[in-house]
């Protein structure tokens, strides 16, 4: 099992970071981060960016970690993919951060 | 002569009793899989009927066929039908059949727990059956939104047929997902590596662990639905701090994973099929379950483009419509490898590749209108126009059906021993090829021409009139292929000749046994040394009929197979599998029971039948097991193996991990639904919080210490402990209890006091249920079952009971907390 679950490991960590922007964008939304102000951008932004970051680099840690598996057996290969597949698909899912208005 | 003699000792043990007896009490996985399909069949058909007499209806405008009240029943039973009593159903029949024969194993991990999915399913669909014929049949749409299916629109019991019909239904679904899931990492033939697993496989176990974490949203969505109806909780009344959307969130968390859960398993048999025809092994093995994984995880995150006209911000529309799109590469990646395969192989133009053939231009077109309806605006236009519904029609049938077809021809054989008699088949794919093309091509055009889902009439002057007489022709073209599908299945069952063994050349081992196939599979089980044995080995099946395998001498009158490890494949111990039963028909007619006083609203009665549930559960649990010690036991090829009672890590084990992952999910749906209606609905915060108090979560958290603690001081002797800890869950217990009842506001009140109440309840169940394993353990230490080597028992109740206290320590923060802090 924990071979399934180390092989998984990039697109959990894909998970997590879609289940922490959406809820940090309903949390901001409800409790109004995006009227505060912060340097350039607004609060609720600048959570925003910071959760979609340090998920990026979560990932990118996971597949450092599943590097030297990355010739191993067809399970270990996997993993390395689907490290990379998962810190693609977070960069990816997140940039709607920069681009859309966060809360209509 | 030897082959001759084992094959009569092991029909003597695995072969049902004779009469209705033996067809009620049978558990064997080829029977209750080959039911699942005849049974899918069956409901695909009433809902192929429902389907004609709506283009019936909508063949001309201003139509008089039937009424709107008639007419919202036929699309919303047909939607039901075919989502739920016919996709899932089928493809757990397939699976059920085919896996324990794919994977070199006897039978599934849990056959009682398939035999129990069987009549839950059955008795569930015939709800729904029997109250469309009384004119009650659900009328909301397939997916039942409120305020529509609320009391206040839908009096009647027509949505209460649907909720607890559905949820019926879907018992079966949560223990195939734990059977398959079990069966697939446990269940194997000797040598086969986890990455020597035919791809089949890996589509299940992914759909299986999509269905874990899929089905308890609309489970709970469904609980929270019937509630509001019958006793006035408002989850989904807005006036009342709830809010219709949280229905589409829960719905919608299972509903969009449900394409994939329908997809994955069909693809797996298009990944099976397709080399077998082009002569050749798939290309691409690796990237092909890399891609199922990114698909299983991925279609988790679509959910919300159901919802992209509810007023969403457009920042969260935006993280849905990127993996919306994205979810199209790990599709484009099985494309690509099925199109590879055939360009590196022979392809013949057999029946089933005809099929595939079907599958690959119909569901590569529904791809690509899923594309378009991913981008934001393109779908607010379309929205709930007959475009979405062309869009579904081309997934679903194109994704799912014609796979099926395909695979019904590759595996008919199997199932029938026999050859097809007529060249039908052909002629039924062209009826069913152009009939759905033209169908649901023309209703594309209809919707971008404005065209609403679901009206039941429209006017001439709208300029769709020749476009639904075209669909309605197409549809009936495509019924008399399906008929056409079914005559020519029966005379291959009836009159076909005796078939050779494997009849394909196929390289899985599924044909390394005579056809069709016996009641125990294979006489003794493989040694796998690749991913296609029958390649490596062409007279296989010969030489495990000689009993020269794994297990090839039958003792006890035990039903076995092989445990193994789940990544190596290196054999663990014996399983010892129960024989036919009584209890999963009457499990599954006792909670018929609870579900129908449910419907006539007799809920006082309805809880009696939960303790029938529970009475039946024990004597269920109290047959397993053994009171001595074996030892370790010869397996074959000179190796001693312990058998499932003193092993660990037994298949009862991880079913229970399963079990309460799938619970684990339904309780994280319910606090994401307190999260989104504290956040998001209106009439927020509540007018009253619960009374502050310190002592009710002292002592439920005084209680799930005890019981923690007490729980991991359990040995063979260790009955004090057990008690102290089943008096943790009962103190858990009392003190959610107190808590709802006296400091808690009434839960009709509001949605913050009604989602508090469902939460405890959730908890007291957990506590209750470790209360009853705790007693349990209690009693079989005392009756000698556990003891010796036999421990495995005392870890599956360590588990649940665990659990239990967790989230009865969750449970009480989250209801004690506002009270703190207010």
């Amino acid at each position: 099992m924990r071979a399934l679950v180390r092989m998984s490991a990039g697109l959990i960590v894909w998970a997590i970071a879609f289940c922490l922007l959406y809820a940090l964008h309903g949390l901001g939304c409800a409790r109004g981060w995006a009227t505060i102000r912060f340097g350039e951008t607004s609060a609720h932004q600048t959570a925003l960016i910071a959760g979609w970051l340090l998920c990026i680099g979560m990932g990118i840690g996971i597949a450092v970690w599943q590097w030297p598996a990355r010739s191993g057996t067809l399970v270990d290969r996997t993993g390395f993919r689907l490290a990379l597949i998962g810190v693609a698909a977070t960069a990816i899912t997140g940039l709607p951060i920069f681009t859309l208005p966060a809360c209509f | 002569m030897k082959a001759l003699k084992l094959h009569q000792e092991l029909t003597a043990i695995w072969r049902n009793a004779p009469g209705w007896r033996g067809t009620l009490c049978s558990v064997n996985h080829s029977d209750i899989g080959k039911r699942f399909i005849v049974g899918a069949f069956a409901f695909f058909a009433i809902g192929g009927v429902l389907a004609m007499l709506i283009r019936a209806q909508l063949a001309t405008p201003a139509s008089a066929f039937v009424g709107p009240e008639v007419y919202n029943q036929l699309f919303t039973m047909h939607g039901s039908i075919m989502m739920f009593l016919f996709a899932i159903p089928m493809f757990e029949g397939l699976a059920l059949y085919l896996l324990p024969k794919m994977l070199g194993a006897r039978d599934m991990a849990y056959p009682r727990l398939s035999a129990l999915g069987w009549w839950c399913y059955l008795f569930g669909g015939s709800i729904l059956i029997v109250a469309m014929l009384a004119g009650v049949a659900p009328d909301a749409g397939w997916f039942l939104y409120p305020p529509l299916s609320g009391k206040q629109w839908t009096p009647g019991i027509n949505s209460d047929v649907w909720l607890l019909g559905i949820t019926f239904v879907e018992i079966s679904a949560m223990c195939a997902a734990i059977e398959i899931a079990v069966s697939i990492l446990r269940l194997r033939a000797p040598g086969m590596r986890i990455d020597r697993m035919p791809l089949f496989a890996w589509y299940l176990l992914a759909t299986a662990a999509m269905m874990l974490f899929g089905f308890p949203p609309l489970i709970l969505g469904s609980i929270l639905l019937e509630i509001e109806r019958a006793f006035g909780w408002p989850f989904y009344t807005p006036a009342l701090g709830g809010s219709p959307l949280l229905w589409q969130h829960l719905f919608w968390l299972f509903g969009h994973p449900e394409v994939y859960i329908i997809f994955l398993p069909a693809a797996g048999a298009v990944s099976t099929i397709l080399p077998v025809m082009a002569r050749t092994r798939i290309l691409a093995y690796g990237a092909l379950v890399a891609a199922v994984m990114a698909l299983a995880f991925l279609s988790f995150g679509l959910w919300v483009h159901h919802m992209f006209t509810t007023g969403i911000p457009h920042m969260a529309l935006g993280f849905f419509s990127a993996a919306s799109t994205l979810v199209a590469i790990p599709t484009a990646v099985q494309v690509f490898a099925w199109i590879g395969t055939l360009w590196s192989g022979r392809p013949q133009m057999k029946l089933p590749m005809l099929y595939l053939i079907g599958f690959f231009v119909v569901f590569v077109l529904g791809g690509l209108t899923g594309v378009m309806l991913a981008v934001v605006p393109f779908d607010q236009q379309a929205h709930d126009t007959a475009f979405v519904t062309a869009h579904l029609h081309y997934v679903l049938v194109g994704g799912f059906v014609f796979p099926m077809l395909a695979a019904a021809y590759y595996w008919l054989p199997h199932f029938t021993g026999r050859e097809r008699v007529m060249q039908l088949g052909e002629t039924a794919f062209w009826l069913i090829f152009v009939g759905f093309n033209l169908t649901f091509f023309m209703m594309h055009l209809t919707g971008l021409l404005g065209m609403p889902r679901r009206i039941d009439t429209y006017s001439d002057a709208m300029g769709w009139t020749w476009l639904n007489l075209l669909s309605s022709v197409g549809s009936f073209v495509m019924a008399f292929g399906f008929a056409l599908f079914t005559i020519d299945v029966g005379l291959q069952i009836w009159l076909g000749r005796h078939h050779r063994r494997n009849p394909w050349h196929a390289g899985t081992l599924e044909w390394a046994m005579a056809i069709p196939a016996p009641a125990y599979n294979f006489a003794s089980l493989p040694q796998v040394a690749g991913r296609d044995p029958l390649y490596d080995q062409p007279d296989l099946g010969v030489a495990l009929a000689r009993g020269e395998g794994w297990l090839g001498a039958t003792r006890h009158g035990w039903r076995e197979t092989l445990a193994v490890d789940m990544v190596t494949g290196e054999p663990d111990h014996i399983v010892i599998l129960p024989g036919n039963s009584w209890l999963p028909i009457a499990t599954a007619g006792v909670l018929a029971g609870f579900f129908l006083a449910m419907l006539a609203g007799l809920y006082w009665i309805a809880p009696l039948f939960l303790v029938g549930v529970g009475a039946i559960g024990w004597r269920w649990a109290w047959t397993n097991g053994a009171r001595e010690d074996y030892g370790t036991l010869p397996a074959g090829q000179g190796v001693a193996l312990p058998p499932s009672t003193e092993a660990l890590g037994t298949t009862g084990w991880w079913g229970s991990v399963f079990a309460l992952a799938a619970s684990a999910t339904l309780f994280a749906s319910l606090l994401f639904g307190y999260a989104f209606l504290w956040t998001v609905a209106p009439d927020w915060p509540p007018p009253q919080l619960i009374a502050r108090t310190v002592l009710e979560p002292s002592l439920a958290l005084l209680g799930a210490v005890l019981a923690i603690v007490a729980v991991r001081r359990v040995g063979p002797d260790g009955r004090t402990a057990l008690a102290v800890a089943a008096g943790g869950q009962i103190a858990l217990i009392l003190a959610l209890v107190l808590l709802v009842v006296l400091r808690l506001p009434s839960p009709a009140s509001h949605a913050y006091a009604a989602t508090g109440a469902v939460v405890a309840a959730y908890a007291i169940f957990h506590a209750t249920l470790a209360a009853t394993m705790l007693a349990f353990a209690r009693a079989r230490i005392a009756s000698g079952h556990i003891g010796g080597a036999r421990l495995g028992e005392l870890r599956i109740v360590r588990l649940w009971s665990d659990h239990a206290a967790g989230a009865g320590v969750v449970a009480t923060l989250l209801l004690a907390l506002p009270g703190w802090i207010a």
